[in-house]
């Protein structure tokens, strides 16, 4: 894998010691008034951008924790803030 | 075949040669030799038959730019015999060996995608034409109960510049960026560095050859501290990030036979340098035709002369520098044939003048003829006016040298055709890449020690070196030395044009048989583009990887564009650029298996193990695999069986009780210290993918427990939904730290008795209730002298309760002591007769509790209530905040979801196989898991079953693998559990 991340703890690591966690869409949403098709969408679907998106990584063999990174998907490049 | 030994190019020992046997005879090679070497050295002059037409193949390259040479060796087909190193002792063979004896294939060549056009219909034929064409095409052939021998290792490596190529210009490269400091890797594909100068003779200073140059450069950068060297590696693959994939074969002394490696660079350099383009004519693939370096090469580093009798029509200074020094080696050499008309180095000529040999500027060999090998050429002037033919054995052919651009096209350069020299160069490189040397078109020797220089810098200034006025010399050094030399875009034979007729057998990719024509036929029909004529005719799709065509088929297909005189570029490369084998990408391919710390006291006991998932479990204790005596001990007495595996958990801080609400679908506000709750996670779709205790240990402390499926990412999986909440709770995961013993059956807690002092009474120590306390011998217990007795007490955490059903305690304890607290209960047990019990006789003894295993029960679309589990969820207090309360809440009433029952078969001595369907017209569902039930003496299950069929007395049939198309099992719902509890 190409893709180096960077923990805000252990630093730029290579990207086989990460998990991926999805895009970052915010804390879960109010399921008050929804409907099974609009929670199986919030499971689901994705935006799917090509371009930077802010998105969570887990450093499973490392320390553990979950952070965010902005990455580029076209280029498969984490993006410097 | 005599051989030069005592060239002072040589890369074999002489002194050191190994026996082999080919085709079941024995040979000698020498030491140093590859496999095609030392075949050709004992006459081999047919390595292969071509994959379509079976036309005989002989040496045409060194380097594996095609699959002329491949080979079986010691029973591994696909061998590049080219590159592969001779061992004593191989075991070589030819492939496609049915019809290696016959003279030559078929005369006429299909036409432009036979398969294609011809073998589609009828469908029904199809499997006809298939065998026909698998007889008569292909490579070698895997044997099915091949086993891959050898180490392969893999390595992760980082380096601030990653030099590809290690000839002169990369050599140059990597001093430059070494001396700024940084850690540099070079890597070189064959077994030494020098790259062609490696093997040349001719002059780098008065008194000075290009080898010596060449050898006095590899030692400097061997010497120097900073730069790694690894030769005999071959660059697979440039990814983004400058990650660079390579793999390295193994040196004798090595520990590995290949090694996998990945390089991390902040800049790369590419010094790849130059392969040569092949001469297009008839027969051009017949044995006896080689390229330039070839020839070359095998008679100053293999030292071989390659034939008797040579011709030479080349494109380039190199093929006639090669001629004049194969003539003074002794090769005889009839004439020296140029398609260039003119721009030869004068030194060259004269040389050739002075040595008798005919220079004849503007001629192209046009036609080759011969049975097996070559036996005449005929030589053409270019405009195709003349004609000469001559008897030869060897023709020396080559267009002119085509750039090893595969790093460049990876990385993503805009490539572009250049007019000066006829070669595909990089417009303009991505940012951290560099180029260098004969790759860029550089010719003479100092220009291409320069650029290497130059980009070595370069690499050093992207990594932060302030390099500014070294630069600006290195800049100032190029300007005055020689650009790119003038290439000849030679393409095709006057005879051969596009009005008319195209000779047949001009091949333009060896591998796949694809010929000239081929293409014309596949542009006719609308094929026009290198990527769609890739694929229809196969050209560069075989094992050289685009060697052979990559650079001729983009020349010859713009030829019929007329609206552009721009040549269309060649077919996108793609890692790997070199072929390898799957055990090299696999590396060590560790088989990474837990034990428990129980693993020793079962295997003592007489465990049979089996591995399930990550874990090596006990799975029986005797050879009956039935488990009666296991299961029955467990009912009517006493067993101890090893849950270690479970995952095991410590949450504690002022917001653990939040967090394990997050996840838990039961109520986790309430649960009293020295109680368990049992309880369910659920993932966003409301499957149940975790069952498991909580207990509380303290104030906003708990210590829970997960299956051993999840053990491994519970801990992710809460902190991952909590990841926006900023609480304030610690977890640790003490999966490894404690083992965890499952004591079982009416017995238990009369055994226990025997060994603690704390009041476990039914009272005292109810169901679901959690303890702590201390389990030691009674010897100990009785003794007087405490202070004794506390070193062999083992604290545990016991909670009353387990899988296989009451009467039950899960005992917990430290890792360490495991093996202590089982010895403590099968001495303590041995008066009632404790057995111990393995994994196969606890799946029989849960089911018939009706307990439930997450992934045999359950599936992706079952949620908690088609499990029957829905009472775990507590509406109140796990409310939408609880990861997979929604759809809980959603799919509560609705029908026509799958559920779980149980049911009996009405053959009682008969239960079905695990995973027989059930079936009424077409499939309703499927049994989980079933068993004879020795406790209830009939055959009892677990179904996923749609829901209609759930009620209870519904009867199913049940369809395993194998019976009668009528033929059927029946069975009746019934509820769960089938075993009551009996308290005790
Ligand atoms: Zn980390």
């Amino acid at each position: 894998m190409s893709l180096t991340i960077t923990c805000p703890i252990c630093g730029k690591r290579n990207g086989y010691e990460f998990r991926f966690g999805g895009e970052d869409r915010g804390p879960r949403p109010d399921e008050k008034g929804m409907s099974p098709q609009e929670w199986c969408d919030y499971v689901h679907n994705r935006a799917n951008i090509a371009g930077v998106q802010k998105e969570w990584w887990c450093h499973r063999d490392g320390c553990g924790s979950w952070f965010t990174i902005r990455r580029d998907t076209v280029t498969n490049l984490e993006i410097e803030n | 075949m005599n051989r030069l030994t005592q060239l002072p190019t040589l890369r074999i020992n002489p002194a050191k040669t190994l026996p082999f046997t080919y085709r079941e005879k024995k040979y000698q090679g020498m030491s140093g030799d590859t496999v095609a070497v030392a075949l050709y050295s004992n006459g081999v002059r047919i390595f292969s038959k071509s994959t379509r037409y079976h036309r005989p193949r002989g040496l045409y390259s060194l380097d594996g730019e095609c699959g002329n040479c491949l080979m079986e060796v010691d029973g591994l087909p696909n061998i590049q015999a080219e590159t592969s190193l001779l061992r004593g002792g191989m075991t070589i063979n030819p492939q496609n060996i049915k019809s290696f004896e016959k003279d030559s294939g078929p005369d006429k060549v299909d036409p432009a995608g036979f398969d294609y056009q011809k073998f589609h219909k009828p469908y029904k034929m199809w499997p006809y034409f298939l065998k026909r064409i698998r007889n008569a095409a292909g490579l070698g052939v895997v044997s099915p109960s091949f086993r891959m021998k050898g180490l392969f290792d893999e390595q992760y490596l980082n380096a601030e510049v990653c030099v590809i190529g290690g000839g002169p210009a990369g050599i140059l490269a990597a001093l430059a960026a070494a001396e700024q400091g940084l850690r540099v890797i070079l890597l070189e594909a064959r077994p030494w560095l020098g790259g062609c100068s490696d093997y040349r003779s001719a002059e780098y200073t008065p008194g000075v050859a290009l080898y010596s140059r060449a050898r006095e450069l590899a030692k400097a950068v061997e010497d120097t501290p900073n730069v790694r060297v690894f030769s005999h590696t071959f660059m697979t693959g440039l990814y983004a990030d400058n990650h660079v994939t390579a793999f390295q074969i193994g040196a004798q002394g090595d520990h590995f036979n290949e090694r996998y490696m990945e390089i991390r660079a902040e800049s790369v350099i590419a010094a790849t340098g130059c392969i040569e383009r092949p001469l297009l004519f008839e027969n051009n693939d017949l044995p006896g035709i080689m390229q330039a370096s070839c020839a070359h090469r095998l008679a100053r580093t293999y030292g071989l002369l390659p034939g008797e009798r040579a011709i030479f029509s080349v494109g380039h200074d190199l093929g006639i520098e090669a001629a004049i020094d194969l003539s003074d080696l002794g090769l005889p050499i009839l004439c020296v044939a140029d398609c260039r008309p003119d721009v030869q180095d004068p030194r060259l000529i004269k040389e050739l003048t002075e040595r008798g040999i005919p220079f004849m500027p503007g001629w192209v060999v046009s036609k080759a003829e011969g049975g097996k090998s070559l036996e005449k050429v005929t030589l053409t002037t270019i405009e195709g006016i003349r004609h000469h033919a001559v008897e030869c054995d060897t023709l020396v052919a080559s267009a002119d040298l085509t750039p090893a651009a595969g790093p460049l096209f990876m990385s993503g350069a805009k490539m572009e055709y250049d007019f000066h020299t006829g070669f595909f160069l990089p417009g303009q490189l991505p940012p951290k890449v560099h180029a260098a040397g004969r790759l860029i078109g550089l010719y003479d020797p100092f220009s291409i020690e320069a650029s290497g220089h130059l980009a070595g810098l370069n690499a050093a200034k992207d990594c932060g070196a302030s390099v500014d006025a070294l630069l600006k010399t290195a800049q100032k050094e190029i300007g005055r030395l020689p650009g790119p030399a003038r290439g000849s875009k030679w393409m095709l034979p006057p005879s051969v044009s596009l009005n008319r007729d195209i000779v047949e057998k001009i091949f333009i990719c060896l591998d796949e048989d694809t010929t000239v024509k081929h293409i014309d036929q596949a542009y006719n029909m609308g094929f026009d583009t290198v990527e769609l004529m890739k694929r229809f005719t196969g050209a560069g799709t075989g094992p050289g990887q685009g060697g052979i065509s990559g650079h001729n088929l983009p020349l010859v297909i713009s030829r019929y564009h007329s609206d552009s005189v721009m040549p269309t570029l060649p077919g996108t490369v793609r890692p790997p650029l070199v072929p390898s084998f799957l055990a090299t990408y696999s590396g060590r391919s560790r088989d990474m298996v837990k034990r428990t710390p129980l693993h020793e006291s079962g295997k003592a006991a007489g465990a049979l193990f089996q591995r399930e998932r990550v874990w090596k479990h006990a799975r029986y204790f005797s050879d009956d695999f039935t488990c009666r005596e296991e299961i029955e001990n467990v009912r009517g007495n006493v067993g101890v069986t090893d849950v270690s595996a479970l995952g095991k958990f410590r949450i504690f801080g002022p917001d653990a009780v939040n967090a394990l609400q997050r996840v838990y679908v039961g109520n986790m506000s309430d649960i009293p210290v020295g109680k368990v709750r049992y309880s369910a996670m659920c993932n966003e779709d409301g499957r149940l993918i975790d069952l498991g205790v909580v207990t509380k240990r303290g104030e906003e402390d708990y210590y829970f427990t997960t299956t051993a499926d999840r053990a491994d990412s519970a801990m992710e999986w809460i902190r991952y939904h909590t990841r926006y909440d900023q609480w304030n709770f610690h977890i640790v995961n003490l999966t490894d730290a404690f083992a965890a013993i499952n004591l079982a059956g009416p017995n238990s807690r009369e055994l226990l008795r025997k060994i603690t002092d704390a009041d476990i009474s039914g009272d005292a120590f109810p169901f679901m209730a959690c303890r702590t306390f201390a389990l030691r011998r009674e010897t100990s217990r009785d003794s007087e002298t405490s202070n004794v007795s506390d070193i062999s007490a083992i604290p545990v955490r016991v909670m009353r309760l387990g899988f296989v059903g009451e009467l039950s305690y899960e005992i917990h304890a430290p890792a360490s002591l495991a093996e202590s607290l089982w010895d403590l209960l099968m001495e303590a047990g041995r008066d009632f007769g404790i057995r111990p019990f393995g994994s196969e006789a606890l799946d029989a003894l849960r089911l018939e509790k009706g307990h439930v295993i997450i992934g045999r029960e359950s599936e992706t679309r079952t949620t908690l209530h088609d499990l029957g589990l829905g009472f775990l969820w507590d509406e109140e207090h796990a409310g939408i905040s609880t990861v997979g309360v929604p759809p809980l809440k959603f799919t509560r009433y609705q029908t026509g979801r799958l559920r779980l029952v149980g049911f009996k078969t009405e053959d009682p001595s008969r239960a079905p196989r695990d995973g027989s369907i059930i079936v009424e017209k077409t499939i309703r569902g499927y049994v989980c898991t079933a068993r004879y039930s020795f406790t209830l003496k009939e055959a009892i299950g677990l179904a996923l079953v749609e829901s209609r069929l759930a009620k209870k007395g519904t009867r199913l049939q049940i369809f395993e693998d194998g019976m009668k198309k009528d033929e059927r099992l029946y069975a009746t719902v019934v509820s769960t559990p089938f075993l009551r509890s009996v308290d005790g």
